[in-house]
């Protein structure tokens, strides 16, 4: 009798673990096991290091060596049905918040899993790479796409119900895990990822749509002669898919009166054994709102007037803007174990035990939503609406020059066992900035050291 | 070994790392290497000409001279004329009755005494100055005092503070633009700058004896027209009457016979130039005339030399808008336009003279206004030397600064602003006593050397400044700019440097100068002046001969003595 508890009880644990585990890319190594309890409590932690050259072809990039993560993790599994997990992050030689969540979930009788989580962590109409944990990725950094028009972890609770066939995940989260917002409220996020798909035992594939609306609340509070109104601001951006010099410059904007935020975005991956395909894209849209009048009328304060509002909100457009970006990954394997679909996350898995395969990915990532006729000069680093510099009053200018890149990359990993793993990547992007005409071409090769347990 | 090799290379990257600084704040842009790489647009052809209209090593005196005289004033410019600057600097406003004006300042306040005889207000006298106009032909307007009074309403509803498009030109000259001078620069006042009538007093007493006499002006120095500005670097000076008031009698244009004044107003004047119409704002009243037939006499101290004019488009929103083709026309009016009336002679210097205000390079136009750049190129199109002036108050953001003073931002404003017709790049200079941002490193003063455009700082103040520029910066020393800033000049019988040559670094082709004495002595001790072998920077294998210009400079104070001031 005491066996067969052993095994009911080992069997729980494990569906507990395999229907939540996004977060240990690896069974963790550490269990605490007390079945009388119906408890299992696991310890783990990771490890990259990153070295990159660079060469461009006129800003410089930091060569050099990163601790790109250092990270402890835990769980705690409680019946067939509580997870909870935490994990904390000390890359960069500063704490940072990563995921922490309680998981209830239960299986229906079709094999169904209703899954309910409340916490912090990934957004589901994030992007599929920004759901796949980094120590899984079969690349050194996520698609730059994923990282400037996708959305990262949120404070939230989501609702996911998956089969064999399906996998519907949705959720509302906060915009600020920590409501540390300078004015206004805590805005809210709806998001959700809908996937259609084949589990099978050699082969996987999986496609569907997400969408993502965004209402931004918080912001700061810009006080012009005394009349105050509420300014929210939109950034976005990425790094040249490296995190040894993580500069944004040449691929980010700041998008001041941004109101709603939408992300649509359609993906589809397949594997077998020894390859695997995945791409997506996205589309984001920012939409504007700003109390024209109540600004307009705190500049009427001097005999530098503007005559009408239809003057100044002529000289202040403000343009929805329309962002896109796509990638497609693809991968060989030369040897070692098969490739893994994580149905639970309808992510693919990173490799385990000994292996050999070589990857390659395009990226593009289009930041740049400019209005046609509209003129820049680098050095104003404004664009002009009349297609040439004016004086006073302001452009009229509509455009955003956050930069379009093209990413190639090329890559090749080594797992030694389920713990240690490297990786060596050469990427090159083409850029298109008005801010920095001179900046074309970049070169990186990156090498990565990983350990985790 | 696997495990062996893995440990080495996590410690190696561990340890590259702990060595490796990723921080923003540190990254290295090296600007001198970028002066390199970046793309300078070449000057093209056509505008490679107009800029060889410009003497090599220009002096330009900056307003006159903020230093030693009353700026933009007959004192200023007749001092800089006989100094032996090689051009007459100052800045473009105009009138409410649309005359331009040489004037610095957006407000009077600061160079006249107008708080005093007008407040901030339209002048009281206004209503009479109208009642007091007569047309051309002497007979009165006699406009109705209804329509006196609605247009004086008008008068009000545009009134923009002290701003010179208020007031017409008659009433500007009953203020005084020198005893400012004096309160503020005790050193170098003279009691001569300042005016010693009252002519706002002057002016009601002549209207209580007749209501059509002419406005009474000041007796000392006067904002000035344009045209006073042309007149001086022509050797003349202001005619002035008994009391030392100028003669220029004003009278409504005959035309406008039977128009009442709210008519006149509502008509936006408009100026016509090679057959395309540029129109004012309604505002500008151009209803008087000016006759400036007996405004001007030959100025008994004159030196002979003959200097151009470089003169300023200011803030674009505070002008008519046809304020370029105004110019354009004011300068035909006086023969100053090189486009309908070109020189033929090009010797900048002659007989020991200046003799620039005869050549092509006789006016030189600049402006840090986008819009006026713009506007200009549309009147002028290239055709006459022009000076985009460079300023930046990084973090600040005003309209027209360059808000990246970097390789990149300064090789698109000099592509944006070749393709609007200008030749030559004015950079802010660093140093006391106004400590401007520092706009002319080498590496700077290198692209627009790249571009084949002059380089033109403001403003010099100092002996430092002027050998920081012309010679010191490197000591010498071998830098990467020297294939194109590096000059070797040969000794000139004027020059005083040991050895028949020296060769140094010059990051100028010419400077404005509040202290035109001393620019002019550097340059001929050293002998960039007074010298006909010059290498030519904008000719390689070619010389530029300025050894015919003035070989002795003036005693500031004496000259000033001279000049009766």
């Amino acid at each position: 009798m005491k066996s067969y508890k052993y095994i009911i009880m080992s069997a729980l644990a494990a569906f507990t673990l395999s229907a939540t585990a996004q977060d240990f890319d690896t069974d963790p190594t550490l269990n605490i096991d007390n079945k009388e309890k119906q408890v299992k409590f696991t310890v783990g932690a990771r490890f990259m290091a990153d070295a990159a050259y660079y060469h461009t072809d006129f800003t410089p990039l930091q060569s050099g060596a990163s601790i790109t993560d250092a990270r402890i993790r835990t769980s705690m599994s409680y019946g067939e049905n509580w997870y909870f997990y935490a994990d904390f992050g000390f890359g960069g030689g500063k704490f940072s918040q990563k995921n922490i969540f309680l998981q209830y979930a239960t299986k229906d009788a079709n094999d169904g899993v209703h899954a309910i989580k409340v916490g912090y962590y990934n957004d589901p109409a994030g992007s599929m790479a920004r759901q796949t944990s980094l120590g899984s990725y079969h690349f050194i950094s996520r698609a730059g796409m994923s990282n400037a028009i996708g959305a990262g972890r949120a404070l939230g609770v989501t609702y996911k119900y998956s089969t064999n066939n399906l996998f519907l995940y949705q959720g509302v989260f906060t915009e600020n895990q920590y409501n540390k917002i300078e004015a206004g409220f805590n805005g809210a996020t709806l998001a959700g990822r809908w996937l259609y798909r084949s589990v099978g035992d050699d082969a996987n594939w999986h496609a569907g749509v997400s969408a993502r609306w965004a209402h931004l609340g918080g912001g700061e509070t810009v006080t012009t002669k005394g009349s105050s109104v509420l300014k929210k601001t939109f950034s976005m951006g990425q790094s040249l898919e490296t995190y040894v010099d993580e500069d944004e410059q040449f691929l980010s904007c700041d998008l001041p009166w941004a109101n709603n935020v939408t992300d649509l975005g359609a993906e589809a991956l397949y594997h077998n054994d020894n390859f695997f395909v995945r791409a997506e894209y996205k589309h984001r849209i920012v939409t504007k709102k700003r109390d024209s009048y109540k600004i307009f009328i705190a500049s009427q304060d001097n005999i530098d007037g503007w005559g009408g509002i239809e003057w100044w909100e002529n000289a202040n457009k403000l343009k929805t803007n329309h962002f896109n970006g796509a990638y497609v990954e693809a991968g060989y394997k030369i040897f070692g174990n098969p490739y893994k679909y994580d149905k639970h996350n309808a992510v693919l898995g990173g490799l385990d035990g000994k292996a050999l395969e070589v990857v390659a990915r395009f990226n593009y990532t289009a930041l740049n939503n400019k209005t046609e006729g509209e003129y820049f000069n680098a050095g104003r680093g404004h664009y002009y609406a009349a297609g040439w510099m004016e004086d006073w009053p302001g452009t009229g200018a509509t455009s955003v020059g956050g930069g379009d890149v093209y990413s190639t990359t090329l890559g090749v990993n080594y797992s030694f066992n389920k713990y240690a793993q490297v990786m060596l990547n050469y990427t090159w992007h083409k850029l298109e900035k008005d801010f920095l005409p001179y900046d074309k071409n970049f070169h990186q090769v990156q090498a990565r050291v990983q350990f985790t347990f | 070994m696997i495990k062996n090799y893995l440990s080495i290379g996590a410690i190696g990257l561990i340890a590259a790392a702990a060595m490796t600084s990723c921080s923003d704040e540190q990254q290295f842009v090296d600007y001198n290497a970028q002066a390199h790489k970046v793309d300078v647009q070449v000057l093209p052809a056509d505008l490679a000409k107009v800029r060889d209209y410009v003497p090599l090593y220009a002096v330009i005196a900056h307003r006159g001279s903020t230093y030693w005289t009353p700026e933009e004033t007959e004192a200023s410019w007749r001092w800089a004329r006989d100094m032996g600057a090689d051009y007459l600097e100052s800045d473009l406003q105009a009138t409410k009755d649309g005359v331009v004006l040489s004037l610095h300042d957006d407000n009077l306040k600061r160079t006249t005494n107008i708080q005093s005889v007008f407040s901030d207000q339209v002048p009281d006298i206004r209503r009479a100055f109208y009642r007091s106009l007569t047309y051309e032909d002497g007979t009165p307007c006699n406009f109705s005092e209804a329509d006196i009074n609605e247009q004086y309403n008008n008068d009000l509803g545009n009134y923009y503070s002290y701003y010179p498009r208020n007031y017409y030109y008659a009433e500007l000259l009953m203020l005084d633009a020198g005893a400012w001078f004096n309160e503020d620069n005790l050193e170098q006042a003279r009691a001569s700058f300042a005016s010693t009538n009252n002519p706002l007093q002057e002016t009601l007493d002549a209207w209580r004896a007749d209501k059509n006499a002419q406005v009474v002006y000041t007796n000392g120095q006067y904002i000035s027209a344009l045209a006073d500005q042309i007149a001086y670097a022509e050797g003349k000076k202001l005619n002035r009457d008994a009391q030392g008031r100028r003669i220029l009698p004003y009278h409504v244009k005959n035309s406008l016979k039977g128009k009442t004044l709210v008519e006149i107003c509502s008509a936006a004047p408009s100026t016509e130039v090679e057959g395309t119409t540029w129109t004012a704002q309604a505002r500008y009243m151009d209803f008087l005339v000016y006759d400036f037939s007996n405004a001007y006499v030959a100025d008994d101290k004159d030196s002979g030399n003959r200097p151009g004019i470089y003169i300023e488009f200011k803030e674009s929103w505070a002008q008519p808008k046809d304020m370029e083709a105004r110019v354009y026309k004011e300068l035909d009016k006086w023969g100053w336009n090189i486009i309908t009336k070109p020189e033929a002679n090009n010797q900048f210097y002659k007989d020991g003279k200046v003799n620039v205000g005869n050549t092509n390079g006789k006016v030189i136009l600049q402006s840090f206004s986008f819009d006026a750049t713009n506007r200009a190129y549309q009147v002028f199109k290239g055709r006459v030397p022009f000076c985009y002036l460079l300023w930046t108050d990084y973090p600040g953001d005003y309209a027209t600064d360059i808000k990246y003073d970097t390789p990149t931002g300064v090789a698109a404003f000099i592509k944006t602003m070749q393709d609007h017709g200008c030749h030559i790049i004015g950079p802010a200079i660093s140093g006391a006593p106004n400590n401007y941002p520092e706009m002319n490193c080498p590496w700077q003063a290198y692209m627009v050397r790249r571009a084949g455009m002059i380089n033109h700082p403001y403003s010099f103040d100092s002996q430092a400044q002027i050998t920081k520029y012309m010679g010191y910066w490197n000591y010498g020393l071998d830098t990467e700019f020297d294939d194109l800033m590096k000059v070797t000049i040969k000794k000139t019988p004027y020059s005083v440097f040991p050895g028949e040559s020296q060769t140094w670094p010059i990051y100028m082709d010419g400077c404005f100068t509040n202290h035109t004495e001393m620019n002019l002595q550097y340059m001929i001790d050293n002998g960039m002046r007074c010298n006909a072998n010059l290498p030519n920077p904008f000719h390689p294998g070619q010389n530029f001969d300025n050894s015919q210009a003035p070989s002795t400079v003036p005693n500031a104070v004496e000259l000033l003595n001279q000049l009766g001031y």
